[in-house]
């Protein structure tokens, strides 16, 4: 498969050490449960990081870091241009993916410790001897790198616009937009890290590009194939419907029209999504699982016994009311109700520490993949304007980027678009 | 489906001549001459760990140009050509399917060498034969005269110091808080300047850990770097009393007399002062740094609140001294130099705006108040502009 780990670490202990689902050290422990409430979250067994795990950057249609399944932390990065020369562009795209492939294999992307006395060194070293952790980085363009500026309003991926204005929409000023984007996804927080603050000097060194605004993802928020879904800040199992199957990624993912060099390429959309963590620590039980739809523990729908039981819309109570409650997140969201519509979510947990009213500062950085903007702002027209989900959170950022394919080795991201010189 | 990891004809063929070229002189190739041009090809590929490849292993002296094309090396985003560690030329920002970029040289007959950092090889030999028509004056020479005119600028700046903490010292001792406080900030500018260069300076007698005979912390020592046994000292406490209390006393007075003892030391020990070029790039980094770490934050003008004024005279220190290696750095990378004097124009353009020729030192009072709203945008400028002079030491170290 194009998508499992170089060293396919099914069941196989590494020198490294494994992790087992949450329960470091434990290998092979399934968590026991009592099933007070139906199945309880089982550790998949299948689950297990291996830090030497590593995904290559060049020779596959599409960039890693969209089908690869969620690893554990993330860091994302977005970014100003700031030179008005498309030479400069082309420099930072192609030392760019030069750097992820060497990051992408566990290696620094220059000298750590020159010999020179004066000279700088190109890697920054806090990453060194870390393996490379199953990172990925995903680089993504913004619609103001498609303007005659640079010459590149030919090239435009033809979907590619800024979104448009959506209910509930509560941007802070920084934390929208970018014209690059960059996730690092990793086993170990600190190769993701290392990863967007090296290629973020490589920015400006070119002098082609300034950091604009960041997240630091702590934990999955979403499943990817062969994984146990994992849980977003509010407690709930998040992605239980994720796409998962390569026919899915085909039909709802890939960019399949347009000139060729976009093919295998998607629409990157981020929200930074606040959520008001104290406000629903005190909300009762049956209440948090109203505005999901599912049971808290074992994720199940309201109208189901497992996690993975197809929801009821249809089903209703005694007392002649939907079991699924009509505003309720799941339903609103299904593929069913919204004509067969699916988005692949990718998303983390994240925390900014306190803020200034002194609650918690946290919440979910949504990541999702779309062959269509236009996906996202239907699910998330209806979300945002009657999802009881949004009493507890706040779309407070957002942005939009192209995703393009892979490079083959001796190219670069983009490489297509600088070819009529 | 392309076969990626299928080494192609061109690298085996190419690790065929590498093995049979230390057999002397088998195989040697001279590179072809085009227009009176040797034409050297380098090639770097992901081969063996990161390869630098000359289809050339010798060159007839004169001029040179080398090639270079990064095909695959990944690891590989710069290229050198040295002599006896000197750098000759070069190429930086190479990456795999980027054009192909060259340099011309002028070369005597001798051994050189390629260097790649980051090829499984990093050195390899380029022999260079027969003589050629050297050119006039090399780089280095004209860096040492760049070197000598900001000694001289230097000693020029600390003169004006002295004569400027003289006349803060007699608005002090005439307990004028007004004219005080206005020739406070006109001293201070002076020091900004050239901070950087005299930050090392201890006086006889003192050990080098001993803060008591650091000349930097008796002078510009503040809040943030204060020693409790050594005390405060020197324009910030001066401006402590000034603008904090908003009285001068004899305290003041003692303070002023003891800057004034100190900034005289300063000026004979900084004519002893011998710079090499690189002290002049690694001083103009110092500047940026002191205001990122120090006026950005606010930290430095903690009572009078003059930081942006304090910033001015950074960017003008660190200006001056690039000034003084342009010359230089125009022979050795007209690139950089470049990038870095429209990065010092955002900046300066940047400090503009803050000007007010009603405000002590013609700047805004850097209040809480701008610094909650224009930090941000003031710290992107310097880094942009500290990004590509980190780089311009170790050009001008290993210059030829």
């Amino acid at each position: 498969m194009k998508d499992d780990p170089i060293k396919n670490p099914h069941l196989r202990l590494s020198r490294r050490g494994l992790l087992l689902g949450a329960a470091a050290g434990t290998v092979g422990a399934a968590v026991a449960g009592t099933a007070a409430q139906g199945a309880t979250g089982e550790a998949n067994a299948d689950d297990i990081v291996d830090l030497a795990g590593e995904y290559p950057f060049y020779g596959n249609a599409e960039q890693a870091g969209i089908r690869t399944p969620p690893q554990r932390y993330t860091f994302y990065m977005t970014f100003d241009l700031t030179s008005p020369l498309r030479a400069d562009l082309q420099v930072l795209l192609a030392r760019w993916s030069a750097a992820i492939s060497q990051l992408m294999k566990g290696k620094p992307v220059g000298q750590i410790e020159p010999s020179r006395p004066d000279a700088i060194g190109l890697d920054t070293g806090e990453a060194l001897n870390l393996s490379p952790a199953c990172l990925t980085v995903t680089v993504g363009l913004g619609p103001n790198v498609f303007t005659d500026a640079y010459g590149l309003a030919g090239h435009r991926p033809h979907l590619l616009r800024e979104l448009k204005q959506l209910p509930s929409d509560a941007f802070r000023p920084g934390l929208t937009g970018g014209d690059l984007s960059l996730q690092a996804c990793a086993d170990d927080p600190q190769v993701a890290y290392h990863a967007v603050r090296d290629l973020a000097r490589i920015a400006k060194v070119t002098g082609a590009a300034a950091t604009r605004w960041t997240v630091m993802g702590f934990g999955r928020a979403s499943a990817g194939k062969g994984q146990s879904t994992p849980r977003n800040l509010l407690g709930f199992k998040d992605g239980t419907r994720n796409i998962r199957e390569d026919a899915d990624f085909d039909r709802f993912v890939w960019v399949k029209d347009g000139p060729g060099w976009q093919h295998h390429g998607t629409y990157q959309v981020v929200r930074k999504i606040q959520m008001h963590i104290e406000a629903w620590d005190t909300d009762r039980i049956s209440d948090q699982n109203a505005v999901f739809g599912r049971h808290k523990v074992s994720g199940a729908p309201l109208t189901g016994v497992h996690e993975f039981d197809t929801p009821d819309f249809a089903k209703m109570d005694v007392a002649g009311n939907p079991v699924m409650p009509a505003t309720c997140h799941v339903r609103l969201a299904a593929f069913e109700n919204n004509e067969g519509l699916r988005i692949l979510r990718r998303s983390y947990n994240y925390t900014d520490g306190i803020n200034q009213y002194g609650v918690l500062d946290a919440g979910l950085l949504f990541i999702s993949y779309q062959s269509d903007p236009a996906h996202f702002e239907t699910l998330q027209t209806k979300l945002g304007a009657s999802d009881r989900l949004n009493e507890y959170i706040s779309h407070i950022g957002s942005a939009i980027f192209f995703v393009p394919p892979a490079p083959q080795e001796g190219s670069y991201i983009g490489a297509q678009m600088f070819a009529d010189g | 489906m392309p076969l990626i990891n299928q080494t192609t004809p061109f690298a085996t063929a190419t690790g065929l001549a590498v093995l049979l070229a230390f057999a002397p002189g088998a195989f040697a190739k001279e590179a072809p001459v085009k227009d009176g041009v040797s034409q050297v090809q380098v090639t770097l590929t992901s081969d063996n760990g990161g390869s630098c490849v000359l289809d050339s292993d010798d060159a007839k002296a004169g001029p040179v140009t080398f090639s270079v094309t990064n095909k695959t090396a990944a690891s590989i985003s710069e290229m050198e050509l040295l002599s006896n560690n000197r750098i000759l030329g070069e190429k930086e920002n190479l990456a795999p399917g980027l054009p192909t970029v060259s340099f011309t040289l002028t070369l005597d007959g001798g051994t050189y060498q390629i260097y790649c950092p980051g090829a499984s090889a990093e050195l390899q030999d380029f022999k260079v034969t027969g003589k050629a028509n050297k050119a006039s004056g090399s780089t280095q020479d004209i860096l040492a005269e760049g070197v000598k005119g900001y000694a001289h600028y230097v000693d020029g700046v600390v003169d004006a110091m002295v004569t400027a903490v003289q006349r803060l010292k007699a608005d002090i001792d005439a307990g004028d808080l007004e004219k005080a406080r206005t020739q406070y900030a006109a001293a201070r500018p002076f020091y900004e300047r050239i901070e950087s260069d005299v930050d090392g300076f201890v006086l006889p007698g003192f050990k080098a850990t001993d803060n008591a005979g650091n000349l930097d912390y008796l002078v510009d020592m503040r809040a943030s770097n204060l020693d409790p046994a050594v005390g405060w000292h020197g324009f910030h406490a001066i401006e402590r009393d000034l603008f904090e209390k908003g009285a001068i006393t004899d305290e003041t007075k003692k303070l002023a007399a003891e800057l004034q003892d100190n900034v005289e030391k300063l000026d004979k020990l900084v004519g002893t002062l011998e710079y090499k070029p690189e002290d002049l790039a690694n001083g103009a980094a110092g500047l940026l740094e002191e205001v990122q770490t120090g006026k950005i934050t606010g930290e430095e003008e903690a009572f009078s609140h003059i930081d942006l004024v304090d910033f001015a005279g950074n960017i003008e220190g660190a200006q001056q001294a690039f000034a003084f290696l342009e010359p230089g750095m125009q022979k050795i990378d007209a690139d950089l130099t470049k990038q870095v004097n429209a990065q010092f124009e955002n900046v300066l353009k940047l400090l503009e705006t803050y000007r007010d020729p009603n405000e002590l030192g013609g700047y805004k009072r850097y209040t809480a108040e701008i610094k909650a709203s224009d930090a941000n945008k003031l710290s992107k400028a310097i880094q942009a502009l500290q990004e590509p002079l980190s780089r311009i030491a170790e050009k001008v170290a290993t210059a030829h």
